[in-house]
């Protein structure tokens, strides 16, 4: 079965395509590495994905049910995991809380999502700050605590949007163990957007890079590798060379900004 | 010239009138200037009406005066106290999108006072009641010179600029001082338990000092006199009696201290400003056990009981309830107190409740910023409604249903302040007065909800800076408050032509009723527009724009 799957999914925002006629296909139990430059439409995928935006045309279905249907849609949300660019945070609640209220808002009883939360809590190095508000949380705490709310449910596919932006390597590497261990213990499927190619690929199964709104690779990772490095093959797909540039008033020595 | 333009302030100042002009001019700008534009000129001509009757009031007061006159000194008292908590309330509950976030620019090589004092001074200049509150001022005024033109006019002008300054210090004061010690949650507790506490018990035992049964009006004696250290009004008050009596050199102390409290509330607002920004804005808040919060999510299993859980301790730590739930009450007892007793005995029983019905629906009006703009404070967490399978409906009854707990529990407080103070009203006005609070609640959260899904935005997680309400939503609930009163004053009409008070109670349960069943049915519609309108909404709370 698949996990995911769109056919000609488009959306426009004021009349420009951030993603045009988009055609992805992710096996259920890979791990999916959604990868493109700024801008190119990676997030508003994400998003209309997860229901947070309406596409303006065309069709997916997540594990096997249209997300047009409103009663699918819901039912989709049951078995899905996010972790949406920007978090989905209440910033006046602890880090305790908000994982137990969002266990219970999918569903769990209260005790249940108790004993996750403080479960993740550990696993994400959290229980010192758990009776601090979120809001005074780092960036890279909250983002822990996202991943621990996204996966508090037990859900069946996992969306996460750049996670590991703004994370030490330290931590960075517990959480790509993490993961690893969910996908290959067959327990879940992983889409995943980052900048980080070298964290990158090292995690995924698949890949698919989009560009301008436009999916432009889409294979397994050995497919599109080959013998070069991930970013190589970003690079060469994306097709984009930085010129250099030099600042008049920095380009020679002794010069100041008056 | 050129040097002038040339400063850093200068171009501090060119760049926040660009950020207002293009946040204006943007594309959900243009609701709020044009919102702007008609609160300018709906409050204009409501402000030279009120400010005739302050006017008259001043003018008699003037004539009627020299040598002593409590009616008189009623009057003034009447016109600081009533300018004061109005305009404390308001800026408290509505926005002020021009004041400024001080964090964000400490960056630039510029004075953080100077900057400071261009925030409060824009926020001044941006919000249209700041003019209709000086309007209220200048009627006070000439009406005074109509009554008695005279030299005694320019310490008077000199008063009412003081008396603006220290509400707007004071309102800064309150704002950063309130933010700083009410982000800790036990403290926040202890303060509101202690205000209440203490103030009753020095009462008791300053008034009761050599009496065995001191009365309640002893008590509030001690009010009257400790009053001056809690609102700046008071000493306005205590100076213009004494002006409109002739007295300048009277005058002269209160004014001087006046002037002096000015100045040290607006210090010590910009030190708190400073280290509140330098401290990176939320250092080292915490909150430890369980409120009310987590009682009533054990009460309502499922995901409805967490919606309602996320609510109530979202309210239970946002400042601004804490506040509403001291100074609502307190002024309420003031009333109460005050001017209650010069309501004529012979003008009839409803017109003598009219000041504890009125508390009913001034509760929801203070409490609107919540009702109308109900995702204001979602940030993130907004996107959670929409990514969790909880139906949105449940949503928006959770919202409704902890912000009608809110304004419930500050009704109750109040009416029990006036009664204290101002003796037991008849049954039917005890029981009137929660009949108009329950009933027009309803009404006020089916129309809320709309507002607050058409026109959501970021608000503010502490009082200080920027306000809660979209210039917009504030004209909505300006028109939603109207129309509202307006349909519970229909039987106060046939009530105060029967002079038949009990009529008022079984009518607002049956309006309550109606509200309840219009607040009933809109859910679903409510739910769907909050679906369709999902993106706006988040662009709008978790986007740019917050």
């Amino acid at each position: 079965m698949l996990a995911i799957e769109t056919h000609g999914l488009t959306r426009y925002f004021d009349g420009k395509a951030a993603v045009q006629d988009l055609s992805l296909v992710v096996e259920e139990g890979a791990f999916y590495g959604f990868l493109g430059p700024n801008g190119a439409g990676k997030s508003t995928t994400m998003k209309l994905l997860t229901g947070l935006l309406a596409p303006s045309s065309g069709r997916s279905s997540v594990l096997g049910h249209d997300l047009s249907d409103p009663k699918a849609a819901l039912a989709v949300r049951r078995m899905v995991g996010v972790v949406p660019d920007g978090l989905s945070l209440f910033e006046r609640l602890t880090g305790l809380e908000q994982l137990r209220l969002h266990g219970q808002l999918y569903g769990l009883g209260r005790a249940e999502a108790a004993r996750r939360a403080e479960e993740l809590l550990v696993a994400m190095e959290l229980t010192g700050d758990a009776g601090k508000l979120v809001g005074d949380y780092s960036h890279g705490m909250k983002k822990k605590l996202a991943l621990a709310g996204a996966l508090i449910h037990g859900p069946k596919l996992l969306f996460l949007d750049e996670p590991f932006e703004g994370i030490d390597a330290v931590a960075v590497s517990g959480i790509r163990r993490m993961l690893q261990q969910l996908v290959q213990g067959g327990q879940m499927t992983i889409f995943l957007t980052s900048h980080v190619l070298e964290v990158v690929e090292r995690l995924v199964t698949h890949v698919g890079i989009i560009q301008r709104g436009q999916l432009v690779a889409q294979g397994t990772l050995e497919s599109l590798r080959g013998a070069g490095t991930l970013e190589e093959v970003f690079i060469r797909t994306i097709g984009e060379d930085v010129k250099e540039r030099r600042l008049s008033w920095l380009s020679e020595p002794g010069e100041t900004g008056e | 010239m050129t040097a002038l333009r040339d400063t850093p302030l200068a171009a501090f100042t060119e760049l926040r009138l660009r950020l207002t002009w293009r946040r204006l001019l943007g594309r959900r700008g243009i609701g709020e200037l044009v919102a702007k534009v008609i609160a300018y000129l709906l409050l204009l001509p409501i402000g030279l009406v009120a400010a005739v009757g302050i006017g008259a009031g001043a003018y008699h007061a003037a004539r009627g005066v020299r040598g002593g006159g409590v009616q008189g000194d009623i009057q003034v008292t009447a016109m600081f106290l009533g300018i004061w908590q109005a305009w404390t309330a308001a800026s408290l509950a509505m926005q002020e999108q021009e004041s400024l976030d001080l964090r964000r620019y400490l960056v630039y090589p510029l004075r953080p006072g100077m900057l400071w004092l261009h925030g409060q001074v824009a926020g001044l200049l941006g919000d249209p009641l700041a003019l209709f509150w000086c309007v209220l001022l200048g009627g006070g005024l000439v009406g005074a010179a109509l009554g008695r033109f005279g030299s005694w006019l320019l310490p008077l002008a000199l008063l009412f600029l003081l008396f603006a300054l220290a509400t707007v210090a004071w309102l800064a004061l309150i704002q950063e001082a309130g933010a700083r010690v009410l982000r800790r949650a036990r403290l926040k507790s202890v303060l509101f338990a202690l205000f209440y506490v203490a103030s009753a018990l020095v009462a008791v035992v300053v008034a009761g000092f050599g009496k065995s049964k001191p009365s309640v009006r002893d008590l509030l004696a001690v009010f009257e006199v400790v009053q001056w250290v809690g609102w700046p009004g008071a000493m306005a008050a205590g100076a213009g009696r004494r002006l409109f009596h002739g007295d300048l050199v009277a005058a002269l102390p209160w004014m001087t201290a006046l002037a002096a409290s000015t100045a040290a509330a607006g210090w010590a607002s910009f030190r708190l400003a400073l280290s509140e920004a330098r401290d990176g804005g939320g250092a080292g808040t915490s909150t430890k056990g369980q409120g009310l919060g987590a009682v009533l999510g054990r009460i309502w299993p499922g995901p409805g009981g967490a919606l309602l859980e996320r609510e109530v301790t979202f309210l239970s730590r946002h400042p601004l309830p804490l506040v509403l739930s001291i100074i609502l009450p307190a002024v309420a007892g003031l009333i109460a107190w005050k001017l209650q007793p010069y309501i004529p005995a012979d003008s009839g029983e409803v017109v003598r409740a009219l000041p504890i019905l009125g508390v009913a629906l001034y509760v929801h009006l203070a409490t609107q910023s919540f009702w109308l703009n109900g995702f204001g404070w979602e940030r993130g967490g907004a996107r959670l409604y929409f990514l969790a399978p909880v139906r949105l409906e449940a949503v928006l009854v959770a919202k409704n249903l902890s912000v009608a707990a809110l304004a419930l529990g500050i009704e109750l407080v109040a009416v029990a302040l006036m009664v204290l103070a101002g003796g037991w009203p008849p049954a039917w006005a005890l029981a009137g007065t929660l009949a108009l609070h329950l009933g027009a609640a309803p009404w006020f959260f089916a129309l809320g909800n709309a507002v607050a899904i058409l026109n959501p935005r970021v608000a503010p997680l502490t009082l200080q800076r920027s306000g809660t309400l979209p210039a917009l939503s504030a004209l909505a609930g300006m028109l939603i408050f109207s129309a509202v009163a307006a349909l519970f004053a229909l039987p106060v009409l046939l009530a105060l032509k029967l002079d038949l008070g009990w009529l008022l109670p079984p009518a607002w349960t049956l309006l309550g009723l109606g509200g309840g069943l219009l607040w009933w049915r809109s859910l679903p519609l409510a739910s769907r527009l909050l679906a369709a309108r999902r993106e706006e909404l988040l662009a709008a709370v978790t986007g740019d724009e917050a």
